[in-house]
């Protein structure tokens, strides 16, 4: 059915159709720039692979630090010999924490802030436990995982 | 109106595709990555083709209404909004 | 919608009548030679690129001697589109290089230059020769073998100079030789200074020529068609053209990423066959063709000396051109124009080809 008269104008049409493609265009290369600008949003790594010889033979109630992607990731034996990894990240405003092993206590030193051996928060600003990981060992390798991630290495 | 809406709508999806491709983080030698870059290249001449084609249509439009020669005479008189 | 309550609020703050009034008084001539208008809007959009790709590369590139190298290669394999927007910015200096000696050689013959225009070409020439130091600084970032033994070259001629040019060599290098040390001095000039004084240049010579007009050839001014408004006939065909270059540089960026050569050694002599880059190639040539030595003095300081009297020549034409300054035709420094171009042309094929 043809209409007798134009829904809009010409200048109109001419203007959202060069204005719509312009930004569709421009939307696509900024896209492509934005994406290299900003590669990777600090995506935090599923899992880490370590050597089982540096991690397993650290003295009981002491740490190790190792690195979880860029954050600071701890190995922790406690003082009967069982071995554990956390993130030392505190979870107020993710300073780094250290291990007090006379009192068995992480220690926050931004805002003087307390876990103890097994990451819950008891003193100071922290709203939440520390995060522990998953421990695995696979011969040589000390696998640190999220918990709840399923590790498959690929055969090298 | 709803038509242009949707004519927008149509370009977004199609900026859409054309940004998706560029996401994908391969390095550009094995024949997938070829294929994507030629495509990539295809979708980027369609729109500054297209871009061109419109600019052209508002060239030829204002030159058609320069010509009615309106613009010569009036031009001190004030603007009504 | 949004637009016009925008616009209110805007206009009800600032009167912006003055500024639109002149807007719609902006127009170009139509005539035989007009197409060469186009050249400095496009070399301007060029160079909008590469401040771009510039800047998103200035993210991840790290102008220290040791990890230079490395970095571009991280940049070229591990980071997304990488190896794209370094094509990108490569191929877009290399086309707003020849871009702006195009827009240089025809001001040159078509004589822009003259009463009362001399200062919008003394900002062109300054331009020109920031632009190529932008090119050479931005060559060494790669801190590859050629990089390295090209800018050896570049400031090792210009200590040819008598007197001054020592003293020009050491601040370039930052020392005796190209050490790390000109890397991070280049990087600076690279990203710093001289994008601030191309912003300066270019601004000047933008007003410069709003306040006096379009220049039209002296062979044209009665062979005028007619008038085409700035806005926005003029400016529609400019985005039309900066589309197509945005086509063009895009698609040789996309496929034919330039190569990475290997780190450069201070110790190792420099390759076979190494040739500056294609803006130098003219000047490399010239001074191929000068002899060791003339009547007993340095003949490469004498080539030198000859080259600057001819680039100062050039920029100080509208000085020397007194016949066009009176708005007269005058066929010498057409011819003077022409042998510029075709020496620059001439000299950059021969050098090319041997």
């Amino acid at each position: 059915m043809k209409i007798l008269y134009s829904l809009v104008t010409r200048r109109t049409f001419l203007n959202t159709l060069f204005c719509g493609w312009l930004i569709a265009f421009l939307s696509g290369c900024v896209y492509a720039l934005l994406k290299f600008a900003f590669p990777t949003l600090g995506k935090e790594p599923d899992f880490v692979v370590l050597n089982v010889k540096d991690f397993l033979d650290i003295p009981p109630n002491s740490v190790k630090p190792f690195a979880w992607g860029g954050k600071l990731g701890l190995f922790f034996k406690k003082e009967d010999g069982s071995n554990y990894a956390l993130k030392g990240v505190c979870t107020h405003m993710e300073c780094n924490v250290m291990y007090k092993p006379e009192e068995k206590k992480f220690y926050c030193p931004c805002h003087k802030g307390w876990f103890d051996e097994n990451g819950k928060n008891i003193a100071g600003p922290p709203p939440k436990p520390l995060e522990f990981f998953d421990i695995k060992i696979e011969g040589e390798k000390l696998i640190v995982s999220k918990k709840g991630i399923k590790v498959e290495l690929p055969k090298a | 109106m709803i038509g242009f809406l949707f004519f927008i709508l149509l370009l977004f999806g199609f900026s859409h595709l054309f940004a998706q491709e560029l996401g994908i983080e391969v390095s550009p030698s094995s024949p997938y990555d070829r294929f994507t870059i030629y495509e990539t290249l295809a979708f980027f001449w369609a729109g500054i083709l297209g871009l061109i084609v419109i600019i052209k249509m508002k060239l030829k439009e204002i030159e058609r209404v320069q010509s009615f020669g309106i613009d010569k005479d009036g031009r001190d008189s004030p603007l009504i909004e | 919608m949004n637009c016009r309550k925008l616009k209110s609020w805007f206009e009800e703050r600032y009167d912006i009548e003055p500024f639109r009034r002149f807007l719609k008084s902006k127009f170009v001539p139509e005539h035989k030679y007009d197409i060469w208008y186009y050249t400095g809007g496009i070399a301007m959009f060029l160079f909008v690129i590469q401040f771009v790709t510039g800047i998103v590369l200035s993210f991840y590139y790290v102008p220290f001697h040791e990890v230079a190298h490395k970095s571009i290669i991280d940049i070229v394999t591990k980071l997304n589109m990488g190896w794209f927007f370094r094509s990108l910015h490569h191929w877009g200096a290399q086309l707003s290089i020849l871009t702006l000696f195009v827009h240089a050689f025809s001001t040159l013959i078509l004589k822009s230059y003259r009463k009362p225009r001399e200062l919008v070409w003394i900002t062109g020439t300054i331009l020109l020769g920031i632009s190529i130091f932008f090119g050479l600084s931005g060559y060494l970032m790669l801190w590859d073998e050629r990089a390295f033994a090209a800018v050896r070259v570049a400031t090792g001629g210009v200590g040819n100079l008598p007197i001054i040019g020592n003293f020009i060599k050491f601040f370039l290098r930052g020392g005796i030789d190209v050490t790390g040390e000109t890397l991070t001095r280049f990087y600076a000039f690279h990203v710093s200074l001289l994008p601030l004084i191309t912003l300066v240049l270019v601004g000047i010579h933008l007003l410069l020529v709003q306040y006096h007009g379009i220049s039209v050839p002296l062979s044209q001014e009665n062979e005028i068609r007619g008038y085409k408004p700035f806005f926005p006939n003029v400016l529609y065909k400019d985005l039309m053209l900066w589309l197509m270059v945005f086509g063009i540089v895009v698609t040789v960026a996309a496929l034919s990423p330039p190569e990475i050569g290997k780190k450069a050694d201070p110790l190792a002599p420099p390759p076979e066959n190494i040739k500056p880059e294609w803006y130098f190639l003219f000047l490399f040539q010239t001074l191929k063709f000068f002899p060791g030595e003339i009547m007993g003095l340095n003949g490469e300081m004498i080539a030198i000396i000859l080259i600057s009297f001819a680039i100062l020549f050039f920029v100080l034409i509208p000085f020397f051109d007194k016949k066009s300054n009176r708005g007269e035709r005058s066929t010498l420094f057409t011819w003077i124009g022409v042998l510029y171009t075709l020496y620059f042309v001439i000299m950059t094929i021969i050098g090319f080809l041997s």
